[in-house]
């Protein structure tokens, strides 16, 4: 348990990575980059490639992939920035796919479809002391307050101002609606389980009692949150109180089974550290450039090119340095991706992880670093359970199930686009969502 | 010129012929609708395995495709009504359509293998023997879809050129406000533009079926080198679409003589990037 708790840990830290170098394009700069998984592999196969070959020190290797990746970010913009926004998308979606082409075919580099795997990991070879140990336990508590501070102040600075009593009769109602939703799913997931195992019904019977009471308990659900959330006042802020409560909760868990993890250590546990201090310094670093001048420049050449322009900017430069940055992080996010997978084929770099990134960032919220993170820490929570849970509950074999998985991904795409385009902690007033 | 490379310029055209069916309808839905729909492809899985359920039940292969193709177009009409046209009224920026698009692709592609599994499905018809001109194999039903795509192609040009609603579409797609003020009905042009987008997209998904094999992932492979066309062509001109469509079919099956055949999809990409750098508005003038 421990130990899957910490790949998941790892999992998500490299996809939230992966996904604020995507929220750095998309979110604050508004280009829209289909083909981010071409970053990723272009950062993943220089790391593994000089790491294995040449020796390369691992810090090294993967800043030269982050490097490189931020090159392909120069070269697809040079090209395509000048020109209208749905160029972009196509373009960079096919220079994702030609980078995988090339990955496949160019054998004596890539070695094809058979991938490469053997290549050196990070602190592979170490095996701590007592107090090494105690260090990171240290590293590991230091981040956690330091994440545990950053959202607890973003929650506050949101909540200024607004009157107690309605804020938490309202935080009172989201948490009920949550948790008997989450309550019914779980009931209906244990019925159709028992079900499953008693096979009394058969599969299609099974399947039809799963749908229909998924469509009562959620359309009912829909309906109530059509008819609550417009009556009660400032709702979403009771809604952000939830969830930051709900959020630390479920990072003191983890930050158990990592605690648990360091005393128990194998290298997964050090891939751990390293991904969260570069998570943090990451992350660090963004807030304090999106905050900047330049972040504000960017944000208005979101909201309207034509007044950046007016205003003397050079638009076409900054949306290159943000195409290239946010390269540069999904760059770097291939080195972690590769060290976590410990093996790398073509196949790891379809156009559906671009996808997955965009799950992440839209369900967050665009144009919110922690809307990422909590975008990459909901979609692999619902990947992880879904993966365990689905296989007792429904009644299909592995490959439908692993289409129903996505279908799932797809549906919450359109939803969210017809809903709720701003995401969960997007600002409507910010984002320029019509013409 | 060697037999080998006017084989190769053959197959080109029979794919070409399929690109354009599906990309037609791309371009128009793109440029009379102002959708860059990511969920193209996807459509025309969706319609190549409507007409594989119909052929499934015994139905001859072309009422199965004409039955396809009806189908598609309820089913597209559907998605304008629930999705577009809302998106519409509350003018969702493309951005927004473009991602929504994206995930009806990824809805529509894992429900077909939901309902119809991964792996490849076959058509029930009867096994043809290729003509032989000179050395040449041309496959049966290669030669059907270069008819069928030349006889929708006709009759897509007498549509827009001569009906009312071929008129209408193009006034809407050069300007939309302006068409609703000369008394256009833009509803009913999009019902059209969807109605002919999938019939166009489900035949070249029946004729793709055919010559290859129905695959959930058939149309997602062809999203690609259907925007090339388009670009090529000039977004919302369906002309320029099946020029478009012709010359990457053409050039990516010509240069696996050249090229390993893995690099085919390459091809398109070049040819659409060396296009959007030299001249982006393509070479056909389109309406956006």
């Amino acid at each position: 348990m421990v130990g899957y708790l910490i790949s998941l840990i790892i999992f998500t830290g490299t996809f939230t990575l992966f996904s604020l170098g995507l929220n750095l394009q998309w979110g604050f700069t508004g280009l829209i980059n289909f083909g981010h998984v071409g970053f990723l592999a272009i950062g993943a196969y220089t790391t593994v490639l000089l790491t294995g070959d040449f020796h390369v020190p691992l810090i090294v290797a993967s800043l030269i992939g982050g490097g490189l990746a931020a090159i392909l970010g120069l070269l697809i913009g040079f090209t395509t920035l000048r020109l209208r926004e749905d160029y972009l998308a196509i373009v960079t979606i096919g220079v994702s796919e030609l980078i995988r082409l090339i990955a496949l075919n160019e054998e004596w580099l890539t070695n094809g479809p058979n991938g490469v795997y053997g290549f050196p990991l990070p602190l592979e070879d170490f095996s701590p002391n007592l107090l090494s140990k105690m260090v990171m336990v240290v590293i590991l508590t230091g981040l956690l307050v330091l994440a545990y501070w950053r959202m607890w102040r973003w929650l506050l600075l949101r909540l200024r101002g607004k009157e107690q009593g309605q804020l938490l009769q309202n935080a009172g109602l989201v948490a009920g609606y949550v948790l008997t939703l989450m309550s019914l799913l779980y009931g209906v997931g244990v019925a159709a389980k028992n079900m499953k195992e008693a096979e009394t019904f058969s599969p299609p019977i099974l399947g039809l009692f799963l749908a229909v009471s998924l469509i009562i308990v959620v359309g009912g659900y829909i309906v109530l949150a059509r008819w609550l959330f417009p009556r009660l006042q400032n709702w979403h802020y009771g809604a952000n109180l939830v969830s930051v409560l709900g959020v630390s909760g479920f990072g003191l868990w983890l930050y158990g089974a990592g605690i648990r993890g360091i005393f128990d250590y194998d290298y997964r546990v050090g891939l751990m550290l390293i991904l969260l201090l570069t998570l943090a310094l990451v992350y660090w670093r963004l807030e304090w450039l999106v905050q900047s001048p330049w972040g504000r420049i960017l944000k208005s050449i979101r909201e309207d090119e034509e007044v950046a322009k007016a205003l003397g900017k050079n638009v076409f430069w900054y949306k290159l340095q943000s195409l290239m940055l946010g390269g540069a992080i999904a760059g770097i996010a291939g080195s972690f991706y590769a060290w976590q997978l410990t093996f790398i084929n073509p196949d790891g770099f379809k156009p559906l992880v671009t996808f997955q990134a965009w799950t992440i960032v839209m369900l967050g919220g665009a144009g919110n670093n922690i809307g990422t993170l909590l975008g990459a820490t909901i979609f692999w929570g619902y990947t992880t359970i879904t993966r365990f849970i689905l296989k007792d509950i429904i009644p299909l074999d592995d490959a439908r199930l692993g289409a129903f998985r996505l279908m799932i991904i797809g549906l919450i795409l359109v939803v969210l686009m017809l809903t709720r385009p701003q995401g969960i902690l997007g600002k409507k007033e910010e984002l320029t969502l019509g013409r | 010129m060697d037999t080998q490379l006017i084989q190769l310029t053959l197959n080109g055209i029979a794919v070409g012929s399929i690109i354009a069916l599906a990309a037609v309808g791309l371009t128009l839905t793109y440029g009379v609708l102002r959708l860059a729909n990511f969920a193209h492809g996807d459509f025309m899985t969706v319609g190549a395995y409507l007409s594989f359920l119909a052929n499934s039940l015994g139905i001859n292969i072309w009422l199965s495709i004409l039955l396809g193709m009806a189908a598609t177009v309820a089913f597209s009409i559907l998605g304008e009504k629930i999705i577009w046209s809302p998106m519409r009224n509350v003018r969702a920026s493309s951005t927004t359509l473009i991602i929504l698009s994206i995930g009806l692709g990824i809805f529509l592609r894992n429900g077909v293998i939901l309902i119809w599994g991964g792996s490849n499905q076959n058509y029930n018809v009867p096994v043809m023997s290729a003509l032989e001109i000179g050395g040449l194999r041309i496959a049966y039903y290669q030669l059907l879809a270069i008819a069928f795509a030349i006889l929708a192609i006709l009759g897509l040009h007498l549509l827009l050129q001569y009906s009312k609603i071929g008129k209408a579409m193009r006034a809407v797609a050069d300007n939309v406000d302006l068409a609703r003020v000369t008394g256009i009905n833009v509803e009913g042009v999009a019902n059209w533009t969807w109605a002919i987008a999938g019939a166009l997209t489900a035949l070249g998904g029946g004729m793709y079926g055919l010559i290859t094999a129905v695959r959930p992932n058939m149309g997602w492979f062809l999203i690609l080198p259907m925007f090339a066309s388009i670009i090529l062509g000039g977004i919302g001109n369906p002309y320029g679409a099946i020029v478009g469509a012709f010359v990457i079919g053409i050039a990516q099956e010509v240069s696996t003589y050249f090229l390993p055949t893995e690099y085919k999809l390459g091809v398109a990409l070049v040819i659409m990037a060396l296009v959007l750098l030299v001249r982006p508005q393509g070479i056909f003038r389109g309406t956006l």
